[in-house]
């Protein structure tokens, strides 16, 4: 079972990602804020990560960065509303590995996280 | 494709879509007892590319849980993208619950298996004695269809969703307002970003377009107005939803 963590504040994006996720057979662990995740983060290491790039407390850029730092093999899938390309291609920049516009399709969805989960 | 035309050719025609093959010979005998036309898809996919290369059949019965399309997935597909008033029949092994036939409001009825020749004729005239929408609740400024997709029509997972749309979006209105008088057009933009995802995954195209104005294209001075638009959007859908959904209130 692999450990992914969730980092999102909207509560319905939360449900639909935690319901597919754990579907799929994945062991789900949920972050409401940047902070949370940080907290996460300390306690040990996660297959993927798929985050939202607008968080409170803590913003995605600066998990990204933190991320990468201390879990620089962990694969992350940014979570966002935007489609503007200056902000995907910000994220990429980061050493993101894929994103996904919200609300996503659930197939593609379950796509891209085997893909990421059979390289890590 | 690999339909099989069981019964005589007068009668109606019904697409059977059932992988339980003692099932699918007590249909088939039901199906010849009462001569209707059977023909027999292994999947929703199936029906659906007999639909394409046929004339339209007359009823449309397929299991909840047929793969890689569910039959919630496919009574939209054949109704929104297909354009046909093809009514459904969603047949289920387990006990039907309350609230599952308004959540699933583009299907035309279920039927409970084991199938029963009564029952089954039954749950069939009930279906021709009612009018057959090609896209449901049109008037509806919400629709489900996402809802069902992303949780595969597990109705109390999604009444819950529409519970924590109802709770959260109306929480974060509040703090849009209350950002607005403090003129923390930063904030509101978060808020409104925040919160488009909600509208999205209800299918509320107008809600989903004020916030993505909101967070990236109004100006400071269009603020107020547009947070007003947004509130009265989510009224509309919320007087929606409790009129579909009356037990909505009572857990908020």
């Amino acid at each position: 079972m692999k450990k992914i963590l969730v980092i999102e504040d909207n509560p319905m994006v939360i449900k639909s990602l935690e319901f597919k996720l754990t579907k799929d057979g994945n062991d789900v662990h949920i972050a409401h804020d940047g902070r949370e995740a940080m907290k996460f983060l300390k306690e040990g290491e996660f297959d993927l990560i798929l985050t939202d790039l607008m968080l409170p407390f803590v913003t995605g850029n600066e998990l990204i960065s933190y991320i990468k730092k201390v879990y620089p093999q962990t694969p992350i899938i940014v979570l966002s509303t935007s489609t503007q390309e200056t902000i995907i291609m910000d994220a990429f920049n980061m050493g993101v590995d894929d994103f996904i516009t919200k609300p996503f399709s659930p197939n593609e969805l379950s796509l891209r996280v085997k893909r990421l989960l059979a390289k890590s | 494709m690999e339909n099989s035309t069981y019964a005589p050719s007068r009668g109606f025609t019904i697409l059977l879509v059932e992988t339980n093959i003692i099932e699918q010979e007590k249909f088939s005998q039901i199906a010849i007892s009462e001569e209707w036309n059977l023909v027999y898809c292994k999947s929703g996919i199936e029906a659906i590319q007999w639909l394409q290369n046929n004339s339209t059949a007359d009823l449309l019965v397929i299991q909840e849980d047929s793969l890689p399309l569910n039959g919630f997935q496919t009574a939209d597909y054949i109704k929104s993208e297909l354009g046909l008033a093809l009514p459904v029949l969603i047949s289920v092994d387990n006990q039907l619950t309350e609230v599952r036939p308004r959540v699933h409001s583009y299907v035309e009825g279920f039927v409970k298996k084991p199938f029963h020749k009564q029952s089954l004729i039954e749950d069939i005239n009930a279906v021709f004695s009612k009018s057959i929408e090609i896209a449901p609740a049109q008037n509806n400024r919400y629709s489900l269809n996402y809802l069902n997709e992303i949780f595969d029509g597990n109705e109390s997972i999604i009444m819950e969703s529409l519970g924590l749309f109802q709770t959260s979006v109306d929480s974060e209105l509040k703090s849009l307002n209350n950002v607005l008088t403090h003129r923390d057009f930063t904030k509101i933009r978060e808020i409104a970003h925040g919160i488009k995802p909600s509208f999205a995954m209800l299918e509320s195209e107008t809600g989903e377009t004020i916030c993505h104005l909101i967070n990236n294209e109004a100006k400071d001075e269009e603020m107020a107005y547009l947070i007003g638009e947004l509130q009265q959007e989510f009224n509309i859908i919320t007087e929606q939803l409790s009129r579909d959904f009356p037990e909505l209130n009572s857990e908020v």
